[in-house]
């Protein structure tokens, strides 16, 4: 071949014969055949050769590797393979198609590229995507494992996508279990590049800008609008769902007494500014008085002047603006026959849509490697990266983004002086300025760096054994500084003034030992491998905060300038892993194939249960080897591969989970005994509940596919089915309330299924003569069920919202995870008669709480006459039904045009955004259109949303129901570039031996039904549960991707 | 490889490192600290925001007992309206709530008792006193989950199974806990805030009263209202100004019998000290900044209505309602308004803010701009959780989005004995007794010192105090022989008004109406009159033979599943 290797098992075929015969292990072959015979020689994974046979007795043929991916080698669990030999289900990812795309970090360029990994990203600049491998594992942290060039590692966010050279998904038990108790989510194998060859300088850089949605993204009535849904709810209030209607009172300090004139300010003075004009002595500026930056006391003093804006303001995009992002990527590589280097330093920039927020990196690595002897060998890869990258609070209803839909437009920015404007007049809601939020983040910053990488050295021992030793691991540290202002603009405003700081370091390492033998004899190839492995985590954080700062001068600010009481914090964690590693690969003829792993993990988060086994063993066969297969000319390989094995998990048990412990708290156990009014007494209170005999969580995994290679090795298909039982799943399920409050251990006690498909299908076409295509297609299902909690509980609940306690999603048995549940709707009550006949046959005479006309119908689930609580029901899940990603790659000439379609069918989202402007009566915040023009009145009874009125009720807006499940499905052309590469003549004598450009969109294209501002969406809203992996799919305003332009040139010399 | 794997718990305590004396004595001050409901970020103790569980018992003893309205808007808090409106089912969130962090309080008990005995080296009185104190908060514990849920599992410091049915009368458990402490606590305590003998013989007479053991009640009163010191030794007895029941500046005073101790600006730079459960209580778009909840009905505030003689109108108090600010087209803001020159009793100004009268010292509340919805939920604020301008650098917390204070918690005040005293007279047939009882409260609110006077200059509200009332204080005490003369059955009426006068806002009043048996009529008069002007207990009912507690929270029903069945039941009329 053309490393200049023996190829065994190649076929051999005398042209227009059936005499034939096959290389053997030293690559010969023996044939009888008269000269001026042809031999057809094929190899899986090579270009067919015809050799005309001539004079001699001895033919030399080297054959050169076809254009298919079959001979790549990929590198798996402590081992390297070719492509073809895989037994495992192991997704091999398209590098240069998902380096298109313009984002931060590798998990963010993965969607969509390799089937069996689902991701979910957002618009929020250094935000980590929720990953997922063949959907959720367990009831916790459902992050995959990566493994970077060998080292371990749960973050991945700051590799420099350009520093990548190959990525690999370990998706089912034969390929990750070797990775033990952190496979069960799966492992991401990513390997960074080497330098080869002479020396090389490249320079990749591109510039671009991102445009959030254009429009009313909220569909948000103006302030005319919003006067007169006022009168449509008042009206309604005082004359339907009473015995006794009343006249409406549209009385207001804000639009008159008769509730119908657009006020021309909004404050002046504080109460009441109906009917002031520009001119009256209460809107005269000498009387204004704001101290913006107040020290002491509060704001309710001031004296306001404050404009209405009749036109409405535009909050989202107050917020939301035109953002640059730019990289720049600069690298040197290298090899000789003793060394290959690679240098390489990246600068990316991404300014966020949402004001005050960015991610700015800066990433320098070095891999080198030596040839010390001939049998010797040591080497390291290393990089540092510094991120200054503040996360803003987002799809949370108090963040900036969730006051951009709920403050209302009547509000302008600013008041007459400057100062920010807000709700603090009656009348105008309880919402927060969404510009005043976001701009008091501008002085807030976060830096945090990382050094990661490993050393290593290898030898070869003996011809067959090879011994490696690696240390790898990472430092990091950080820091988070940020301010909180006093406000005066709202109706509910913070005075005081805090400072917070805090900073965070760890390190772990794993230092990695193994023996491996290889030898290949006749027809088998052996190859075995021995290891242990050694793994300690360590993570400290220190932090506090301060208050009462005589200004507020970021260069002054501090913790120790502060006159307040100052507060600290630290917090310290370990924990550790000792592991065995074994791994076997045989093949037998270049059909056979078995792979089998073990690994035995001892973790310290187990006490009595310290140690787990963890087997997998899988098996392949290559059919298309088989004589009688031979004669099918349009298949060019076919191997059918199945395997079996339990991979483990503990990410989500604590360290400290075996243990009883107590713990003084100043915020629940400790009590002003004395009666002093002002310091307390410290106290003590259970903390935890120590669980001894917690041991390893068990995810059985069989999975069985195939890889095939058709048409003349155009087409290469992959496919896979898989079924994973997780049983002692731990989770610490609630204790009843007569236990206390201290923190329930992880037991083992849940299960759950997943089963699914992945399907990789890609495909090289030369369409003209210098039109070629590439195209890959991606298809990802997962289909999960949970099968049990714990011994007695059925459910847990998950987020609640603005519903009255009642939540709107829950881990429930028989269901997918993270599913929603409420009430189903049946359209509205619109007559009386209707009303009072079902109360009428109803075993309580009410149907249901809170009925009334134009309000929901619910439907009787159990059929017990009315409606109840255990009338609530599933009401779809966020999980979506299959991911799909098309990679498209044309070009012609020196033209390229490469185009990325991503779609994710089927997931549910509870758009929580409705609830706050569809019904007039959840807070005097903005409403939509919906609300005023497509509500339920008398005369408009086949309405989209219910009645408008004063009050809530369950009926109404309190209780939670399918009003607000949406379908999520979208399809999206996440990237499109064009590409122009110049002659290399022309090039030399500018000293450039590569010149390419390119322009490049991202996100262009969205088909979706969702009615909210995107579909995609990361989080649930829970604060500090933004990326939860088991509870998401909730809208309450995300920070949506936007589309980007960007401009980009590619250059070597 | 082994050793390696070792890995002790960091920044915790051990069991061995607890297991001290000194351990001991944190344990008890942790059981205490639950009194309060509350915990870190705004949070009940137990999970939940804090006022779904606070420890003044707004939500499920006043708001649900008429004293109150929700307050803020139709859809803030909505499971309070459920509450307010008794539409409420199992999956009330405030139920779980309030469920959890009063088990927690027992597990802080439980803890503290189990440890205290095994542990050496604490002197004996030291011990019994600890133990006593600690089933002295038990007690109270219990008596939470009694008075609100009347079923339920009793758990104690032999517990080990926490599936417990609820299938027995707890009673016998209270009293054995609060027997123990009025038998072991002495008279005096080291510190104002601990519980001593005298509170532990109030609260187990209340525990009497609640059970309708009249004669045990009346002989326990009796000696407690005779001999009962404060545990700084302070005989019992009434404060002359009823405001000083509710300031910080005045707190743990010879009235205070058993309190929840409150401090502001901690050090913890939160209010989860500071009555974080009632942070919502104070008017909107005041100096208060939030949230403009808790706002007293029109039922409480007319029943201060008093006649010539300064007597209240126990039977018809709404046929004399108080003249407010709002009504049929209201009086908005900016136009004057002369509050209500009837005959009311004073305790109206320390109990309900209203228009036109001295707020503390925060000058004359100014009616609807200080009310979020007055369609809503009426035009009152509250005010007895409040606190001054001139002290609330002290006695204010202001390291939340709403207020916290250092005012206690009152759970039982020597007012609120007497009157349960007088009640138990009553029962007896000793009408004559009972009337000086109550007499001995109304002669408290007819003292100057009890009224509300005019500012000096209401544009300077903290620059003092006129000698000219707020509002025509007529009040007195009941002539001799009254009682007698109106008879058993209207004399325990005119007991129950005064509790509902005096006792107004401090989160005792569901209770006693579930108790009295006067719940349905009690609260179909509130609805009644309220509901002509606030929409949200418009058509309210309450339900008998169901709504007398509340429902076992599902979520608990759940939790207790063993083998497909739960061990709790609920209560009658929630399933």
């Amino acid at each position: 071949s053309d490393d200049k290797l023996p190829v065994v098992g190649a076929s051999v075929l005398v042209k227009g014969t059936t005499l034939g015969a096959q290389t053997d292990v030293n690559g010969v072959f023996t044939l009888n055949v008269s000269k001026g015979a042809v031999l057809v020689v094929s190899y899986i994974g090579y270009t067919t050769q015809e050799v005309t046979v001539g004079d001699g007795e001895t033919i030399n043929i080297t054959l050169q590797a076809g254009k298919n991916s079959l001979n790549e080698v990929v590198v798996t669990g402590y081992a390297t393979q070719r492509k073809k030999d895989l037994v495992g289900a192991v997704a091999v990812v398209d590098m240069a198609a998902m380096n298109k795309q313009p984002v931060a970090s590798v998990e963010n360029q993965l969607q969509g590229q390799a089937a069996g990994v689902t991701v979910v990203t957002s618009g929020a600049p250094g935000q980590t995507p929720q990953v997922k491998i063949r959907g959720a594992n367990t009831f916790g942290n459902n992050q995959p494992l990566y493994v970077v060039d060998g080292v371990p590692t749960t973050n991945v966010n700051d590799i420099n996508p350009n520093d990548v050279a190959n990525m690999q998904v370990l998706k089912d038990a034969g390929s990750a279990s070797i990775y033990g108790a952190r496979a069960a989510n799966g492992v991401i194998i990513v390997t960074t590049k080497k330098g080869s060859g002479k020396v090389n300088i490249s320079y990749d850089a591109y510039y671009g800008t991102q445009r959030p949605k254009g429009g009313n993204v909220y569909d948000l009535l103006n302030p005319t609008e919003m006067m007169a849904l006022r009168r449509l709810a008042i009206t309604n209030t005082a004359t339907l769902n009473t015995s006794t209607p009343t006249t409406p009172n549209f009385d207001s300090n804000l639009y008159g007494p008769n509730g119908d004139v657009l006020p021309e300010y909004i404050s002046a003075g504080g109460f009441g500014p109906y009917g002031i004009k520009s001119g009256d002595p209460e809107v005269d500026p000498s009387k204004y008085n704001v101290n913006p930056f107040y020290t002491s006391g509060d704001a309710s003093g001031f004296y306001r002047i404050t404009k209405a804006n009749q036109a409405g303001t535009d909050w989202y995009h107050e917020i939301f603006k035109n953002a640059p992002i730019q990289s720049h990527n600069l690298a040197l590589s290298g090899s000789t026959d003793q060394a290959t280097y690679l240098f390489s330093m990246n600068y990316f920039n991404q300014q966020g849509s949402l004001i005050n927020t960015y991610n700015k990196r800066y990433t320098i690595r070095a891999n080198t490697s030596y040839n010390i002897s001939k049998r010797f060998r040591v080497g390291e890869n290393m990089s540092f990266s510094l991120t200054d990258n503040p996360q803003a609070n987002q799809n949370d209803e108090g963040s900036a983004i969730g006051m951009s839909f709920r403050e209302q437009r009547i509000i302008p920015v600013y008041d007459i002086m400057g100062n920010y404007a807000g709700s603090n007049t009656a009348n105008l809601g309880n919402a927060a300025n969404p510009v005043a939020n976001q701009q008091r983040t501008a002085n807030n910053y976060g830096i945090g760096n990382r050094l990661f990488g490993n050393v290593y050295a290898e030898a070869d021992v003996l011809k067959q054994l090879t011994l490696r030793s690696q240390f790898g691991g990472e430092y990091f540290s950080g820091n988070n500084h940020s301010f909180t202002y006093p406000q005066y603009e709202n109706s509910e405003n913070g005075i005081l003034n805090t400072y917070y700081e805090n900073s965070y370091s760890g390190y772990n390492y794993t230092w990695t030992n193994t023996a491996r033998y290889h030898q290949v004899f006749g027809k088998h190839d052996i190859a075995f491998l021995a290891g242990t492995e050694l793994y300690r985590n360590q993570y400290q954080a220190l932090g506090g905060s301060n208050t009462g700062y005589y200004t507020f001068d970021p260069n002054y600010v501090n913790l120790s300038t502060g006159t307040g009481t100052p507060t600290a914090y630290s917090n310290l964690s370990v924990d550790k892993l000792f592991s065995l590693i074994g791994r076997l690969d045989y093949t037998w003829n270049n059909r056979l194939l078995l792979n089998a792993t073990i690994r035995r993990d001892g973790s310290s988060r187990f006490m009595n249960y310290t140690y787990g086994w963890f087997p997998a063993a899988s098996l392949g066969y290559r059919l298309s080897e088989e004589s009688f297969m031979k004669g099918i000319s349009w298949l060019n390989d076919l191997k059918i591969r199945g395997g079996y094995g339990v991979m483990g998990n503990q990410i989500n048990v604590t360290p400290a989970n075996a243990y009883t412990t107590f713990a003084q708290n100043r915020f629940n156990s400790y009590y002003d005994i004395t009666g002093s009014s002002k310091s307390t007494v410290p106290g003590l209170g259970q903390s935890t509940f120590g669980n001894p005999d917690a041991k390893w969580e068990k995810d059985g995994n069989l999975n069985v596919g195939f890889d095939a290679t058709l048409f003349n090795s155009k087409w290469e298909i992959s496919a896979d089915y898989y079924v994973k039982d997780i049983t002692d799943l731990l989770f610490n399920p609630n204790l009843p309330g007569t236990a206390g409050t201290a923190t329930q251990p992880y037991t083992n006690v849940g299960a759950m299924r997943n089963s699914g498909f992945d399907v990789a299908v890609s495909t090289h076409h030369n369409l003209g003569s210098e039109l070629k295509m590439n195209a890959t297609l991606t298809f990802t299902s997962y289909n999960n069920k949970v099968k049990a909690i714990s011994l007695g509980q059925q459910e847990v609940p998950l987020q609640s919202g603005r519903f009255a306690g009642s939540y709107i999603n829950r881990i429930a048995v028989g269901e997918p995870i993270s599913s929603f549940y409420g009430y189903k709707t049946n359209g509205f009550w619109n007559t009386q008669a209707e009303i009072d006949a079902a109360n009428a046959s109803a075993p309580t005479g009410v149907y249901q709480d809170g009925i009334g006309l134009g309000r929901f119908k619910y439907v009787d689930v159990n059929g017990d006459g009315q409606i109840t609580a255990a009338d609530r029901t599933n009401l779809g899940s966020p999980n979506p039904n299959f991911t799909t990603g098309l990679n498209l790659d044309f070009s012609y000439k020196k033209w390229d045009l490469s185009m990325f379609w991503y779609a994710s069918v089927g997931a549910k989202i509870w758009n929580d955004v409705k609830w706050w402007t569809d019904f007039y009566s959840n807070f005097g915040g903005a409403k939509s259109r919906t609300a005023l023009y497509d509500s339920w009145t008398p005369t408009n009874t086949n309405a989209k949303a219910p009645i408008q009125e004063v009050n809530g009720f369950s009926s109404s807006s309190t209780a939670p129901n399918d009003y607000y499940v949406e379908n999520g499905s979208f399809l999206r052309l996440r990237n499109v570039q064009l590409g122009y590469t110049f002659d290399p003549a022309g090039l030399k004598k500018v000293g450039m031996s590569k010149l390419r450009v390119y322009v490049s969109g991202a996100n262009l294209v969205t088909v979706t039904g969702y009615s909210g501002v995107d579909p995609e969406i990361t989080g649930s809203g829970d604060n500090g549960a933004q990326q939860s992996s088991i509870n998401f799919g909730i809208d309450r305003g995300s920070y949506a991707p936007v589309r980007t332009i960007l401009f980009g040139v590619q250059v070597k010399f | 490889c082994k050793k390696f794997l070792e890995q002790p718990a960091l920044g915790k305590l051990s069991t061995e490192q607890v297991y001290t004396p000194a351990g001991v004595d944190g344990l008890l001050i942790g059981a205490y600290s639950a009194l309060d409901g509350t915990a870190q970020d705004n949070a009940a103790l137990g999970g939940g925001s804090a006022w779904e569980a606070a420890g003044s018992n707004w939500v499920f003893g006043s708001v649900a007992g008429g004293d109150a309205h929700k307050g803020s808007d139709g859809t803030d808090q909505t499971a309070i309206n459920q509450i307010a409106a008794w539409t409420l089912d199992a999956s009330n969130g405030f139920l779980n709530s309030k469920w959890k962090a009063v088990y927690e309080g027992i597990a802080r008990c439980n803890n503290t008792i189990k440890i205290a005995n095994l542990v050496a080296g604490i002197p004996d009185a030291d011990k019994t006193n600890i133990i006593a104190q600690a089933r002295f908060l038990r007690g109270h514990y219990y008596f939470e989950l009694k008075k609100i849920w009347n079923m339920v599992p009793y758990v104690d410091e032999t517990t080990t199974n926490f599936m417990v049915a609820n299938d027995q009368d707890i009673w016998p458990k209270i009293e054995a806990d609060f027997q123990f402490a009025y038998d072991n606590l002495p008279p005096t305590q080291s510190q104002k805030g601990r519980v001593n003998k005298w509170a532990a013989g109030a609260y187990l007479a209340k525990t009497y009263v609640y059970q309708k053991k009249w004669t045990d009640a009346d002989a326990l009163f009796t000696t407690v209202i005779a001999s009962g010191t404060n545990a700084e030794g302070v005989a019992y007895g009434l404060t002359d100004n009823y405001e000083d029941n509710f300031g910080a500046a005045t707190k743990n005073n010879k009235e205070t019998v058993f309190a929840i101790q409150q401090a502001a600006n901690d050090g913890s730079n939160q209010i989860s000290e500071a009555n974080n459960g009632d942070m919502l209580n104070f008017p909107y778009n005041s100096p208060f900044r939030c949230c403009g909840f808790f706002q007293p009905s029109m039922d409480l505030a007319n029943s201060f209505r008093t006649d010539a003689a300064g007597l209240p109108y126990v039977n018809d108090y709404n046929s004399h309602p108080l003249k407010t600010d709002q009504g049929l087209g209201g009086v908005s803001s900016g136009n004057s308004f002369t509050p209500d020159a009837g005959n009311v009793d004073p305790r109206l100004d320390w109990t309900v803010g209203r228009r036109g009268i001295p707020f503390l010292d925060w000058g004359n509340h100014p009616g609807q701009d200080w009310i979020r919805a007055q369609s809503y939920a009426g035009p009152y604020s509250p005010k007895k959780n409040t606190y001054y301008q001139s002290t609330k650098d002290t006695y204010s917390d202001q390291h939340s989005w709403a207020p916290g204070s250092a005012n206690q918690i009152n759970i039982i005040r020597f007012a609120d004995v007497l009157l349960l005293a007088a009640e138990t007279k009553v029962q007896l047939g000793n009408l004559d007794a009972a009337q000086v009882l109550v007499n001995r409260v109304r002669a408290r609110a007819a003292n100057p010192a009890s009224y509300v006077y005019k500012y000096v200059n209401a544009a300077n509200p903290t620059g003092g105090f006129t000698t000219e009332t707020a509002a025509n204080y007529v009040v007195a005490t009941w002539p001799a022989g009254a009682f007698t003369a109106m008879g058993k059955d209207q004399a325990l009426k005119t007991v129950y008004f005064e509790r509902k006068i005096e006792l107004g806002m401090e989160g005792q009043r569901f209770f006693d109406i579930s108790r009295w048996g006067i719940a349905q009529q009690a609260l179909a008069a509130y609805y009644g009159f309220d509901g002509q002007f606030a929409s949200d207990v418009t058509g309210a009912s309450w339900t008998p033979n169901k709504n007398e507690y509340y429902p076992i929270p599902q979520f608990q029903i759940g939790l207790q599943t063993v083998g497909g069945a739960s061990t709790l039941k609920q209560n009658p009329g929630y399933n």
